[in-house]
């Protein structure tokens, strides 16, 4: 048979979101790969530009679905840099506590779809019912399941309800039995190993030449997480190891998404620990003015532009549970940023998939594509 | 004692005639009643009663299978359509048939309309052979066995010509990896099959079912039980086997232009091949519809006893193949072809020569101990 | 870099161990789930009952409910149109433009009383709205079934949302602790013309217009007697609305800080 394209996506069962893998294949080689992004484009960094500080996170939690929590926190930490903001400690913690909680749901969401692409069917729902208790916790003191619209320049919207650390103390027990579950079904499968072991192989100078980070990267031997790198947040105050594996392809991806969700296990009740013992206030006491309410209570027309704020440049970046997210707010003195950027970076992941695709078989794409993480929302914005 | 079901089915039509005739004048009446129109309408009669009974079969195979998954998966699978969602699948089904059936453009006719109609008569054609029960096949057709297997490798064709008449890449990949591995792994079927003939002596279903008496083959053919399940697992497109319609790659794999009642053809004929699947594994290795003679008598003399284990006994072998498909991740072409061919087939001659040396050696009755005894 | 060869084979197990352990898994969990599976019989069952709101663990070790995680759920708005001061701070607030304030019967005829109405077409759910309301009648209830074949259904007025209001249906306990607003409106007094406008339309009455004698007579010099009146803001009993600055016909209110 000679070569020809197909088409997966962007519908297709293939693409976890909206976008579209052109495939060119002899028989059942793959011969040549064509990611198209841009299905999913909503305008993001744009839209950003017309609203205010706050209002923006109410877009950062559609940005990437899965990961709605990490993207606020990545939002906000360039924002208050912008705006010149303090943050109190309490709020730094709840917020390294919810990036956990959003990197154990995420990961579990990945496993869900993960398996899925591989064949197995039935972890997909112990994966979605065991996500759901993450997601239990994040209403209970958010109030949403998907998109949470939990920070706020200088804070977070308000402290944890009464008994939240107990029972996420018994979420994270129940969750570490449930990984050890996880494994069961599929490291323990010989049909799992033998579908992911050697597949996918994105060694680490290619990886870090294209700019692939994440599990992909640690996936690779490459021991770099910018919450050891570059901590933010209170990372440099709590006890974790940056999980790697050696072997750089589909089944090293897996074994450090799931030592990551162990590790975001211990930090969160380290985090526990603490927030038991340090009450205090969430949102910083001193904001700019127009923050000061939990909004500005201005309208659209602009009159109070005539005012001058400090200006200012906030830039952060954040170990997403995808990889690592870039931030930069540009403040003009107005009350809507001046211009937000972001980097996603499945982008950068999906983009080096020539690196890591070509030479396997069709049968490898949906496990291969799987082990990326993509999240469409954040990759086209 | 239960009569055969052709039995049955011969008295109905000869009464039917009967009547018939006794209302009709004179010589139209004798020949109505005389003439071979009697085999004819039974031969309707039985076919009626066969696709009544296999449909019914198959739709609820369906549901035992989303109950069953429904549990694996941590859910509770159909349940508001009739008690326990009994009915939920009779309700897809006339959804699917109130659906219209359209052709893609660019697609053949013939093959895109013949295929499914075909794959599903011939899936249909194998249970007028299987016999279910001690009544219900008289032993006339002395090679049951080799005919349903003969039926039942039909498929790849049809499936073949029904994705390359659909004109889709993604059906035309379905369509050449079903077609790969259904004939690599037919070849390891029949020669576990051969291995159960030669201890059983006979082609003929009834018979194998009736050597079975003393020990189940399950015991002495292990190894074949082990290669027919597998080979059978590829057979019927089930998960660690499902390549053709892997929906994460090629999206629903051959079928996947085809909509409404095409599409239950697929899907009704995908569940009828996995109950004769079921149902070959219990004649060949789970006794049939006997039950170990240590049980009480009772529990095989009433009327229909033998239908009801046997019945019984395929679903508990379908159960397994669903938890094997709630366990376990699908495989790759390379790898399943790679375990057709290198690791079923020598198993499976392995399975051959266990069996010869057990005859020569007249060890067989040793297995007689082994439990479940068998006799009726 | 990427292999074209086939990947090399796995370590040879013993193949009863190849699907063993996952097969053992999946029937563990089978076992758990045919005494009671995880899931609940939505249309019939709901998270937010009263049954599912304490701890429940049930047999698969599925901690259902967690606490009164509903009680903090952002959900459809209730709307207390009595206590409603029309003060336009949650249409301010929303991001996406959905809150629109229309007239409600029951107002005074000079100055229509004005409450939110909500396209759910284009609410995000933030609670934005709800935590901006500065008396609390606009609240975030655990409601969440809102289907229906017309989008014009999706747009709720204030008497629809005052009557998920009449349901009491929980709300949520937390309520935004708000920081001490330093923001007042401050008044460029040269400017002021004395309409009254402010005064007149400040949603909690807190602008009393107070006379201040604008000019003084020189000697010798007959003005006539004219009495200008310019407002005065009760910082305690400001919302901090805007309304008097976007009705104000000169711009001569402006928000600022106390000297």
């Amino acid at each position: 048979m000679s070569e020809m394209w197909i088409n997966m996506g962007p519908q297709h069962p293939m693409t976890h979101g909206l976008w579209n893998l052109r495939v060119k294949i002899d028989g059942e080689l793959i011969v040549d790969v064509d990611p198209e992004m841009g299905y999913l484009h909503r305008g993001i960094e744009k839209i950003s530009e017309d609203r205010h500080y706050n209002e923006v996170i109410t877009l950062m939690d559609r940005t990437c679905y899965v990961a709605g929590l990490a993207w606020e926190h990545l939002y906000i930490i360039a924002s208050e840099q912008a705006l010149g903001v303090e943050t109190p400690e309490r709020a730094q913690y709840i917020r390294v506590m919810t990036d956990e909680f959003q990197r154990i749901a995420s990961h579990i969401m990945w496993y869900a779809a993960f398996v899925q692409d591989v064949g197995l069917m039935s972890p997909f729902l112990y994966g979605m019912r065991d996500r759901d208790l993450v997601l239990d916790l994040f209403q209970s003191f958010t109030g949403g399941r998907l998109t949470y619209e939990y920070n706020r320049v200088g804070g977070v919207r308000n402290d944890m309800p009464p008994g939240f650390t107990d029972r996420s103390r018994k979420v994270l027990d129940w969750l570490m039995d449930r990984f050890v579950e996880y494994d069961h079904l599929c490291l323990g499968s010989e049909i799992f190993r033998r579908r992911c072991d050697q597949l996918g192989v994105l060694r680490a100078p290619d990886a870090i030449a294209l700019g692939v980070t994440g599990p992909m990267l640690r996936g690779a031997g490459v021991p770099r997480d910018l919450r050891k790198d570059r901590p933010y947040a209170v990372y440099d105050r709590v006890e974790f190891d940056i999980a790697t594996a050696e072997a750089a392809d589909v089944t090293s991806r897996y074994l450090v998404r799931m030592e990551e969700m162990r590790q975001s296990v211990r930090i969160i009740r380290q985090v526990l620990d603490w927030l038991d013992h340090h009450p205090g206030p969430v949102l910083a006491e001193k904001l700019p003015k127009w923050l000061g309410a939990p909004y500005a209570p201005v309208g659209r027309e602009g009159y109070l532009l005539r005012r001058n704020y400090p200006k200012g440049v906030g830039f952060s970046s954040v170990e997403e549970p995808h990889g690592e997210a870039q931030a930069y707010v540009v403040n003009e003195g107005t009350e809507h940023p001046y211009r937000v950027k972001f980097r996603s970076p499945v982008f950068a992941n999906i983009a080096a998939c020539k690196k890591y695709m070509i030479g396997y078989r069709v049968a490898d794409i949906p496990p291969i594509m799987g082990s990326v993480d993509i999240c469409v929302g954040e990759v086209d914005r | 004692m239960v009569t055969t079901l052709y039995d049955v089915a011969y008295f109905l039509s000869s009464s039917l005639l009967d009547a018939l005739g006794t209302h009709l004048p004179g010589i139209l009446g004798t020949a109505l009643t005389n003439s071979g129109l009697i085999w004819l309408l039974a031969a309707v009669i039985f076919g009626a009663i066969l696709l009544g009974a296999s449909m019914i079969n198959t739709i609820m195979l369906i549901w035992f299978e989303r109950k069953m998954l429904g549990r694996f998966m941590d859910r509770r699978g159909a349940m508001h359509v009739g008690f326990a969602g009994l009915l939920q699948n009779f309700a897809d089904g006339l959804k699917l048939f109130r659906k219209n059936t359209f052709k893609p453009r660019e697609a053949d006719a013939l093959g895109y309309y013949s295929g499914p109609t075909a794959y599903m008569v011939t899936s249909l054609l194998i249970f007028g052979i299987l016999p279910i029960s001690s009544g219900w096949s008289d032993g006339s057709l002395p090679l049951t066995l080799l005919l349903a297997l003969v039926i039942f490798s039909f498929a790849p064709l049809f499936i073949f010509v029904s994705a390359w008449s659909s004109n889709n890449k993604y059906s035309l990949l379905g369509g050449m990896r079903s077609a790969a591995q259904m004939i690599a792994y037919e070849v390891p079927i029949l020669i576990a099959v051969v291995a159960v003939v030669v201890v059983a002596g006979s082609f003929d279903l009834t018979t194998i079912v009736n050597e079975q008496q003393n020990y189940w083959f399950w015991g002495p053919l292990f190894l074949a039980l082990v290669v027919f399940v597998t080979g059978m697992l590829a057979e019927m497109e089930r998960i660690p086997f499902d390549l053709p319609e892997a929906e994460a790659e090629l999206v629903e794999g051959w079928n996947t232009e085809y909509g409404g009642m095409l599409f239950a053809f697929f899907m009704l004929a995908d569940y009828l091949r996995a109950l004769v699947g079921s149902i070959l594994v219990v004649l060949l290795f789970l006794g049939g519809w006997t039950l170990p003679s240590y049980l009480p008598a009772g529990l095989t003399s009433f009327p229909l006893a033998g239908i009801l284990w046997f019945m019984i006994k395929t679903y508990l072998v379908f159960g397994l193949f669903v938890w094997i498909r709630a366990s376990l991740p699908r495989v790759r072409t390379d790898q399943l072809l790679r375990v057709g061919w290198m690791r079923m087939i020598p198993l499976s001659l392995l399975s051959i020569v266990l069996a010869v040396v057990l005859v020569a050696v007249r060890c067989l009755p040793v297995f007689g101990c082994l439990p479940p005894v068998g006799g009726t | 870099m990427a292999a074209s060869a086939p990947p090399p084979e796995k370590t040879e197990e013993n193949p009863i161990l190849w699907v063993a352990r996952p097969m053992w898994t999946a029937a563990r969990q089978f076992a758990k789930s045919l005494v009671r599976p995880s899931t609940i019989i939505y249309p019939f069952e709901r998270l937010e009952d009263p049954k599912f709101r304490d701890e429940v663990q049930v047999a698969s070790g599925k901690p259902i409910g967690v606490g009164h995680v509903w009680d903090n759920y952002r959900g459809v708005h209730a709307l207390n149109i009595a206590t409603c001061i029309s003060c336009n701070l949650c249409a301010f607030s929303c991001p996406d433009v959905c809150i629109e304030m229309v007239t409600v019967p029951g107002g005074d005829p000079k100055h229509p009383k004005k409450c939110p109405q909500i396209d759910y077409g284009k609410c995000s759910y933030c609670g934005f709205c709800s935590d901006a309301c500065p008396e609390g009648c606009l609240s975030m209830t655990t409601r969440y079934e809102l289907s229906s074949p017309k989008r014009a259904d999706l747009v709720y007025s204030p008497q629809k949302m005052y009557e998920v209001f009449q349901r009491k249906l929980p709300m949520s306990p937390i309520r935004l602790e708000r920081p001490a607003n330093e923001d007042a409106i401050l008044l460029d007094a040269p400017l002021c013309i004395g309409c009254n406008a402010c005064a007149r339309d400040c949603p909690t009455n807190c602008i009393t217009m107070l006379d201040i004698p604008k000019a003084v007579a020189k000697p010798g010099e007959k003005l006539p007697r004219r009495i200008w009146k310019e407002p005065v803001v009760n910082d305690s009993d400001c919302v901090r609305c805007g309304t008097c600055i976007s009705v104000c016909p000169k711009e001569c209110l402006f928000w600022g800080t106390h000297p």
